[in-house]
This record gives C-alpha cells, sequence and structure tokens, in this order.
C-alpha cells in the first residue's frame, strides 16, 4: 500500500471508525469538521475585520465565560422552558383538534378554510396585536409560540388520519371495535408518523418564533442575548447565540423527535428506514 | 354456524359523471345454509364487491335487507367477519397483537385473548411469526394473519372479498387449500367473493354466478372434501363444472 494511503488509514480512518462504532452519534459531527476549517480559515485571514468576524476560538472562549458567569445556563434554560410550555399546550390542542378535523366531516368543513387562514397570517404577525393586549410578558411569547406550534401539528394530524386507509377502519368495525375504541388503536397509532412530523415543524417554527419574540419582548433568553449582544457590539456572543440555537435544535432532533420515527413509523413499515 | 339470507338486496346510487342512477344490485335474493361455502363470481362490475360491502355493513342497502340467523344487520359487527383483498393488517401492532383485536374489543382479558390468538396462529402455522410486525411478513403470510384474525373473533358469518388476488399464484393455491382445512376444521358459513372461476369452484359448495347486479344461475359443486389441486386439476367434474361456470359468466 502506497505511503500516503497507509497514512491516512492509520491515523484517521481507522481511528474514526472505531470511534464511531462505540459513539454513533459522532458520525453527525463530522460533516460540521470542514465548515468549521472554513470558518476559523476566513477569520484567520482576517479577510473581514476581527471584532465583525471573530473565529471559533473566540467563540469557545466566550462559551466557557458566559457559562461561568452562568448567564448562559440561565437564559437556555429561560428559552428551553418557554418552548416546552408552548409546545406542550399546542400538542394538548393540536391533536384532538387535528383528530377532530380529520374523522368528522362537519369539522372539517368548518375549521379547514378557518385553520388554511391563520396559518397564513403567521406567527409574528400577531405580535403587534398581543403586545397591546398582553403587554411585554410571559403571556405574549407563550401565545406566540402555542400559534406557531399548533398549525403544523393540525395539518399534520389531519393528513395523518386521513390518510388511513379505509379498509383498516373497516377491518376494525367487522371486528368489533366502537368508535372510541377505532380512534384509540386505529386512528391515533395510524396517524402517528405524520404527527411526529407535525412535531417536528412545529418545534422548529416554534423555536425560530420564540428568538424572534426574545428579541422583540424579552427580557432574558438566548434571543435577547443575542440582541443585546449587538447594542454592545459583541459579534462574538451573537455567533455563540446563533450555533447554541443550531446546535439545541439539532439535540431536540436527533435525540428525541427521530428515536420516536424510529420506535413507531419505522419500525411498523411506515416510513421508509434510512 | 348460522344462516345467511340477502332479501332483495338494491343498491342505487347517482353517478355524478352519468348524470343519473345508476342501479349497482338488483333485487339479489339469496340463502345461504348455515356452515356453507359459498362463492360469488362475475365479470368487473356486476356488483359482487358491492353485495359483499352491504352484508358487512360497510354499505347501507338502498331497499331490502341482510339477515344473519334470522336477525336483520344494521352496519358492521363482529357477527361478521371479513377478510380483504388489501390485507387490512394493522401495520403497529404484532401479527398476534392483530390476531387478539377481535377478542380484545369484546372486553377478554391479556392472557386468555393471547391464548385464543395462539391458538388460532398455530391452526395456521404461523406460530412462529408471533413477536413479528405485518410490514416483515411476505404477502401470503399477511393474508393468513388475515384470515385467522376475522376467525378468532368467532363470527357467525365469514366474508371474503378476493383475499387472494394481490397474491402469487403458487402461494394462492396453497392458501386456498389452507383455507379449505381451517373451514373443515371451525366450520363457518362463508361468503367468498372471486372473479376466477377455478378458485370458486375449488373452494365452493356452491357458486353463485353474478350478471350485472343480479344473480345469474347458482351451480352446485358436490366435489369432496378434502379437496386438493393436484388431484383435482385432472379431475373430470372440476374442469366440467369449471367450465360451465366459465361459459355463464362469460355470457353475463
Amino acid at each position: 500500500m502506497n505511503g500516503l494511503a497507509y497514512l491516512w488509514v492509520r491515523w484517521i480512518w481507522s481511528p474514526y471508525m472505531r470511534a464511531t462504532a462505540r459513539w454513533p452519534s459522532t458520525r453527525s459531527v463530522v460533516p460540521f469538521l470542514p465548515l468549521i476549517a472554513v470558518w476559523w480559515g476566513v477569520a484567520q485571514a482576517e479577510l473581514f475585520p476581527r471584532t465583525f468576524f471573530p473565529g471559533p476560538a473566540e467563540v469557545v472562549s466566550s462559551f466557557f465565560t458566559l457559562v461561568y458567569k452562568g448567564i448562559l445556563p440561565e437564559y437556555l434554560a429561560d428559552s428551553v422552558t418557554r418552548l416546552a410550555v408552548g409546545a406542550a399546550a399546542g400538542i394538548a390542542i393540536g391533536i384532538p383538534l387535528g383528530l377532530l378535523v380529520g374523522l368528522n366531516r362537519r369539522a372539517h368543513d368548518a375549521l379547514w378554510p378557518v385553520l388554511l387562514f391563520f396559518q397564513a397570517i403567521g406567527d409574528i404577525a400577531w405580535l403587534p396585536i398581543l403586545l397591546i393586549w398582553f403587554g411585554f410578558g410571559l403571556t405574549t411569547m407563550t401565545l406566540i409560540i402555542v400559534y406557531t406550534v399548533l398549525f403544523p401539528i393540525v395539518l399534520n394530524t389531519v393528513l395523518g388520519v386521513r390518510a388511513i386507509p379505509l379498509d383498516m377502519h373497516r377491518a376494525a368495525k367487522s371486528l368489533g371495535a366502537s368508535p372510541l375504541a377505532i380512534i384509540r388503536e386505529v386512528v391515533l397509532p395510524g396517524a402517528l408518523p405524520n404527527i411526529v412530523t407535525g412535531l417536528r415543524n412545529g418545534l422548529g417554527y416554534g423555536w425560530r418564533a420564540l428568538i424572534a419574540a426574545e428579541i422583540i419582548v424579552g427580557t432574558s433568553g438566548i434571543g435577547f442575548l443575542m440582541f443585546d449582544a449587538r447594542r454592545a457590539g459583541s459579534v462574538v456572543e451573537i455567533m455563540l447565540g446563533m450555533i447554541v440555537l443550531g446546535v439545541l435544535w439539532f439535540i431536540v432532533d436527533a435525540w428525541v423527535l427521530a428515536p420516536i420515527e424510529r420506535a413507531t413509523g419505522q419500525r411498523w413499515g411506515m416510513v421508509q428506514r434510512q | 354456524m348460522k344462516s345467511l339470507v340477502l332479501n332483495k338486496l338494491s343498491k342505487t346510487y347517482f353517478d355524478p359523471y352519468a348524470g343519473s342512477e345508476v342501479t349497482a344490485v338488483r333485487e339479489v335474493s339469496l340463502t345461504v345454509k348455515p356452515g356453507e361455502f359459498v362463492a360469488v363470481v362475475g365479470p368487473s362490475g356486476c356488483g359482487k364487491t358491492t353485495i359483499l360491502n352491504m352484508i358487512a355493513g360497510f354499505l347501507p342497502a338502498s331497499s331490502g335487507e341482510v339477515l344473519v340467523d334470522g336477525r336483520t344487520v344494521h352496519g358492521p359487527g363482529p357477527d361478521r367477519g371479513v377478510v380483504f383483498q388489501s390485507f387490512a393488517l394493522f401495520p403497529w401492532k404484532t401479527v398476534l397483537e392483530n390476531v387478539a383485536f377481535g377478542p380484545k374489543m369484546r372486553g377478554i382479558a391479556k392472557g386468555e385473548r393471547e391464548k385464543i390468538a395462539r391458538e388460532f396462529l398455530d391452526l395456521a402455522g404461523l406460530s412462529a411469526a408471533a413477536a413479528r410486525y405485518p410490514n416483515e411478513l411476505s404477502g401470503g403470510m399477511q393474508q393468513r394473519v388475515g384470515v385467522v384474525r376475522a376467525l378468532a373473533n368467532h363470527p357467525d358469518v365469514l366474508l371474503m372479498d378476493e383475499p387472494f388476488a394481490s397474491v402469487d399464484a403458487q402461494t394462492r393455491m396453497s392458501l386456498q387449500e389452507e383455507l379449505l382445512r381451517i373451514w373443515q376444521e371451525r366450520r363457518t358459513t362463508v361468503v367468498f367473493i372471486t372473479h376466477d372461476v377455478a378458485e370458486a369452484v375449488f373452494l365452493a359448495n356452491r357458486v353463485i354466478v353474478l350478471s350485472r347486479g343480479t344473480v345469474l344461475t347458482e351451480i352446485e359443486v358436490p366435489l369432496a372434501h378434502p379437496r386438493r389441486w393436484d388431484a383435482l386439476i385432472d379431475d373430470d367434474r372440476f374442469k366440467s363444472l369449471s367450465a360451465l361456470v366459465l361459459q355463464k359468466v362469460r355470457s353475463a
């Protein structure tokens, strides 16, 4: 084997394979390495002034400083809590509403156009009126998140319900299932893959809406951190905030939502295995 | 074993494309004796699936009635089990859970219903697949689960809507033999819809030929049980009966 290939396998490929075999999640880190390398290179070359375009080193150092001061963990907890509360409310309203609209013809005719209409209005467009009604506070922010999370969940739930083959309903009925039993045993599991998609989308939008709301309304949270940093001219903190957002979403998706999807849709053969 | 009576069953609906009323089923009357295996054949569009859906209660009849054991039926129910062409197994339940579904709906406790389910899976030779999910099984195995799932609920009547149409020819033949074997052990009244004439003659005691929504003719099939394909395929009576049915279907 020629020398270069040998070096590649010995020092890079084999360790990588061993590491990813023991800790599979490290595989998802690899695509980011070139990105970070480019970032480091551009910052180092000072194509832009250092204060406008800091490199990875500064951001990491800022991370440790903010953690040490306790600011980052607190703001992070605030943001995540708001999202969790809003998401929980959105799910608690969204899934039953989606089931109703998906199953009942009259509910569908009455509510579907209304849902589409309000979905189009969008989340942040509600901010001005909510600020007048509820002021700069937690209520406004929670309402924004609930609103944002709600629509993808409802719409995807409806889709999921309607995607269940008629034969499956008929099979359940011919086996003696009551309407309630059908919802529990057929409709909910059948719609679940779509509901998970709705959750993914809803939480994604909710997360983004949260940050925007925090920028405008905020007294704490990651969004507020970034916006406040702008006033201080601290680009490093802004970049840190952005990276934290990305990493957090990545974690939620990879460690919470994707496993749910694997345990349900993929195992049941309703979603293609990767 | 219960009897099934169709009393002047009709189905008409409004066809938006034709802009007029269409009669899918026209005053069909039929008596199926307890424990009898009846096959319904006919050309495409003759109304056989519509009739089955009305017996099952999935479609309301426009007029006439369906009586199981002398009682009129209204809507679907566990007294009429159905086996679907699309299998319609619940993908989120294991094979065992699928078969135990009917008993579960009747409120039978978990231990008891799993025992019932295993019994029926044994009957069909599917014990090894009990813990698997439907998407892990072949088409033939899935349909066997479908048949067993319907039977595990002890229906008065078993309705089968072209159940083997989605399965390859060889598997189909073994499924037909197996269906007869199970039917011999757990005698139940069966209505079997198919467009395959040979399948109808192989399986049934009596073949009903349908044409354009009405019964054209009924043909008795006095062949002895157990029936095997390798024996019957050359049997003169089987061949002449199949030819007769085919001729009636084609003339429809």
